[in-house]
């Protein structure tokens, strides 16, 4: 498939397309050379991959894909999907670099870790996080649950953003109930204590306190107190999470594109950002068990608004 | 597959860890501290599946009340029966200290026979009497997650004998209890129980464990022989190494010894009788990816119930009476979503029912049953919901009740809904009362028919705004036809006694439940209940003289066979620094059960008072209170068959409780 894309787009500048749609790019430059590394070739990296595949067709784009272990081939613009293909990259310090399906706080602390290499490998490495921000995490939360007053959160060691979450909070008038030094030893006793005075639980990307072993545990304590848990992707709804607010692979290439076009027409390389697109996902049967009549997930997209 | 991928690899970590205990511990606090994107990309299995998610109160198809934790907990109640003060049109009296009588719009007698009452889905209404022993359930007050008492008859959900409600007892998770703690009580009336309570939970393997002592010393008449102790455990363990499936042990047993007798009652003479039981039930809980759910649940009760020296009436000896009695039920249930509108619930079951009393049967008995069932919750549209559903039962000797419901809920706005159903349920007679054979006593001629109730309600619940009230009312009439009751041989001592389907009885009234609460751990629920009944003679005694002489005049006094009025209310004020507060004040009018005596009018106020030390949950916090029961000393009279303990009063009782978390 995408060796016969990228044939394509070898070909397409000469072609009827390229004279009609990409006038501009064509007399302007020769193709991008645009190299993908993927993590792994499967899942959520294979969707985004395709996605921005179809979007470049037509382009004057040449995509090479590849997986994160093998050699980089020539490139204008790198994009690493996922952090075992950031990582692999980060030292390429003479191109630009766009990492994505990355948490934040993990593509930060990369960037810390290269931070001393010369050539200012981490001054032309950007990203789009996987995570939302905690604003827009917050808005789903009053949109969905107005009448909420407190939140629970647990985590291990605090998360990087700490104070912006705590920050969000107090303007508007939630109370942040914290359990800190959560792990798995303790993380009953602590959910527990933090569900008898919370009105909804924030998950976390925790991945000692929130995985598949401990999922179960915590969505039935927390529908036995009947505090819903707040998920941040669409896999915790699936399993008992009354909402989520999260990106698709497809939209995160949409927003890469918009990356690579700025990148190609000026050659700058856009700041590291959170997902402009995304989507809200709700568990109608849980909501409905809880009692809780809360609006349609295009209702709640809707209301929480476009953009950080 | 996911689930199979993460089961194997916890199992992997599991058996790691312990051998390089140090080295792995560090390695993996490295490897956890960085997020990665999978966090983001994981699948799950799906774990809040069909029967996990209870129904809301406003799209079930009956009346409902929940008693929850902090109901429990408020009332200051020690035992299970007494929490049904707390629910509309329900009687509980107590033929002594530790035979409660429960029982739901009249046709209430000792043995309360009409209600089923369910403990985590097992049937706890056993042969041969087809009664609860409520004293006799391993299950301690603490170990509850919440009770839901189906008001009205519900077959077509709960299963057989669901004649007048359903009484639903849900325990807590196996996962709900972490570490150890240590409640205490200590009181007047010779009020001593503790209870022990360790669990842990794991990724694994949930489990929790209760091992409780109960005593007193009744009501602490010289009339009654009443004192009793009560000593039970139990285990609920919940594997889940597959993220789908689940696996849910429950074991309990339990013993006690109970004082019997009435002075000065020849044939009811001051002895002991020793109660023990165990039940061992295995539920597997298999979700599907879409929510659907298949779940197959097996178990098993045993009772031996021993009487030092049983006086047959009539027989002139005083003998040790054994009855043993044995319960295995296996049901396999299918939950599945049909489309946007229509949940459907289906599933078979089979049962047997043991009981062998050479005393009462002379030979053992095994009863057979079977049944099907099938239930569809159905939307019409975002504001109408039918609940349709029958349950067919095959109850052996070529019998087969059919127990349809038709309910339907409107909603008129998300806050204002209407209720109106309908529906038919069985009451199987009972092992004694088809085979019963004491010589010059009770010798049953058998050939009993079932009795059923056909009920109608609508119904109204509203929540009114975000003012914290919400109202829960209803206006229902159900008729009990072929009642069974005692029927005396054509001699002129009436002795001995069999059974016969011999009246009907039309139960009506309307009663509510409207809550209030204005602060996390401050509400106030009162309950009302207003009903009348009627009785009618259906049935041909075997003596003719019988009904004009003694029956008819019982079914003349039906419509005092339930009180006029009954009520109660409970109020929990937070009163800050962990100091909680509560009272409760029950009331019900006068009554006469159907062949009981008379108990006049009985107003009851209960008070508890409670101090919270440490963090909440954590090791080394606690509770210290104090629970006050019929605090003015007001008459409260117990339930009574015998003009001896007519008119012994509920007196002021005061105990102290304490509980360690370790």
């Amino acid at each position: 498939m995408s060796r016969f894309l990228i044939s394509v787009l070898k070909t397409s500048c000469a072609g009827l397309a390229c004279a009609l749609f990409l006038l501009l790019d064509c007399a302007n430059a020769a193709p991008l050379k645009l190299t993908l590394v993927l993590s792994e070739a499967g899942g959520a990296y294979r969707e985004y991959s395709e996605a921005l595949e179809a979007m470049l067709v037509n382009k004057s784009v040449t995509l090479q894909v590849i997986e994160a272990g093998n050699t980089l081939p020539e490139s204008d613009f790198i994009i690493a999907a996922g952090m075992k293909a950031a990582s692999t990259i980060a030292r390429e310090s003479s191109t630009a670099k766009l990492a994505v399906l990355v948490p934040k706080e993990s593509f930060n602390k990369l960037l810390n870790e290269i931070a001393s290499q010369p050539k200012g490998a981490a001054n032309n490495y950007s990203s789009i996080y996987l995570d939302q921000p905690y604003k827009r995490q917050l808005d789903l939360i009053t949109a969905a649950l107005p009448h909420v007053q407190s939140i629970g959160v647990l985590y291990g060691q605090p998360p990087e953003e700490l104070n912006v979450i705590r920050h969000l909070a107090a303007t508007r008038k939630l109370v942040l109930h914290e359990r800190s030094s959560v792990d798995v030893a303790n993380l009953y006793n602590n959910l527990h204590a933090i569900l008898l005075n919370s009105d909804v639980l924030l998950a976390m990307p925790d991945a000692e306190i929130y995985s598949a072993s401990t999922i179960r545990n915590i969505l039935l304590a927390s529908y036995r107190n009947k505090v819903p848990l707040i998920g941040f992707s669409p896999a915790y709804v699936k399993a008992g999470a009354l909402c989520a607010v999260y990106s698709t692979p497809t939209q995160i290439a949409k927003q890469s594109f918009g990356f690579i076009q700025e990148f190609k027409a000026t050659g700058i390389l856009l700041p590291a950002q959170s997902p402009k697109e995304f989507e809200v996902t709700i568990n109608e049967q849980v909501a409905h068990s809880l009692g809780l009549n809360i609006k349609s997930a295009s209702k709640l997209r809707s209301d929480i608004g476009a953009g950080p | 597959m996911n689930g199979f991928k993460y089961g194997l690899g916890q199992y992997a970590v599991s058996i790691v860890l312990p051998a390089c205990f140090t080295l792995s511990a560090s390695l993996s606090q490295a490897a956890q501290n960085v997020v990665t994107e999978q966090s983001y990309l994981e699948d799950f299995p799906v774990v809040l599946s069909a029967s996990r998610l209870s129904q809301p109160l406003s799209e079930a198809p009956n009346a409902m009340t929940v008693i929850d934790r902090n109901m429990i907990k408020a009332s200051g109640f020690r035992t299970i029966s007494d929490l049904f003060m707390l629910v509309p049109g329900m009687y509980v009296g107590n033929v002594n200290g530790h035979t409660p009588v429960v029982g739901y719009h009249g046709s209430t007698e000792e043995f309360s026979r009409r209600m089923q009452v369910l403990i985590d889905g097992r049937s706890v209404y056993l042969p041969p009497l087809s009664t609860v022993d409520w004293e006799d359930i391993p299950l301690n007050i603490d170990d509850i997650e919440r009770i839901e008492v189906v008001r009205g008859p519900a077959a077509a959900s709960f299963g057989a004998n669901s004649l007048q409600g359903v009484i639903n007892i849900i325990t807590r998770d196996a996962a709900s209890v972490i570490g150890a703690s240590l409640s205490l009580a200590k009181g007047s009336e010779g009020v001593a129980d503790a209870a022990v309570h360790y669990g842990n939970a794991d990724e694994l393997l949930d489990y929790r464990l209760t091992v409780a002592h109960r005593a007193d010393s009744g009501y602490g008449t010289p009339i009654l022989n009443d004192a009793k102790f009560t000593n039970q455990a139990n285990l609920r363990a919940n594997l889940h190494p597959l993220g789908a499936n689940s696996f849910d042990l429950q074991l309990g047993y339990s013993d006690s010894t109970r004082g019997m007798g009435i002075y000065p009652k020849p044939d009811d003479i001051f002895r002991n009788i020793h109660v023990n039981s165990g039940f061992q039930q295995l539920t597997w809980l298999h979700a599907l990816q879409n929510g659907d759910e298949v779940k197959l649940q097996f178990y098993h009760i045993n009772q031996s119930h021993v009487d030092d020296a049983l006086a047959s009436p009539n027989a002139g000896a005083i003998v040790a009476a054994q009855t043993v009695s044995d319960r295995q039920d296996v049901e396999l249930q299918h939950t599945l979503q049909l489309g946007k509108s229509h949940r459907m619930v289906w599933g078979v079951g089979a049962r047997t029912d043991y009981a062998d009393s050479k005393e009462m049967l002379v030979i053992p008995y095994t009863f057979k049953e079977s049944r099907i069932f099938a239930h569809d919750e159905w939307k019409l549209s975002t504001d109408a919901m039918i609940n349709v559903g029958a349950m067919v039962e095959d109850v052996g000797m070529g019998r087969t009740n059919t127990s349809p419901r038709l309910a339907l809920n409107y909603h008129l706005t998300p806050q204002h809904t209407l209720r109106a159903g309908t529906s038919v349920a069985y009451r199987t007679p009972s092992i004694y009362e088809e085979k019963v054979n004491i010589t010059g006593a009770y010798v049953s001629m058998g050939g009993l028919r079932p009795e059923k109730t056909i009920s109608k309600e609508i119904g109204y619940l509203g929540e009114l705004g975000s003012t914290g009230i919400s109202l829960d009312v209803r206006a229902y009439d159900d008729l009990v036809s072929d009642i069974i009751f005692a029927d005396p041989a054509a001699t002129p001592s009436g002795w001995p006694f069999g059974f016969a389907n011999l009246y009907s009885a039309n139960y009506h009234g309307y009663e509510g439940t409207l809550k209030y609460r204005w602060h996390e751990g401050s509400n106030v629920i009162v309950n009302f209940a207003r009903q009348f009944a009627r009785c009618e003679i259906t049935g041909s005694a075997t003596n003719p003289l019988y009904i004009p002489l003694y029956l008819q005049q019982n079914i003349n006094d039906c419509p005092v066979s339930v009180p006029d009025y009954s009520g109660s209310i409970l109020l929990s004020q937070q009163l800050g620094n962990g100091l909680q507060m509560s009272a409760g004040y029950y009331h019900m009018g006068g009554i006469k059960m159907i062949a009981g005596i008379p108990q006049t009018v009985m107003n009851r106020v209960d008070f508890r008072i409670a101090q919270s030390f440490g963090k909440v949950s954590q090791p080394g916090s606690g509770e210290v209170s104090l629970v006050v029961q019929n605090a003015f000393q007001d008459d409260y009279s117990k339930y009574s068959l015998t003009s001896e303990t007519n008119n012994i009063q509920f007196n002021r009782r005061a105990y102290i409780g304490a509980v360690f978390n370790f």
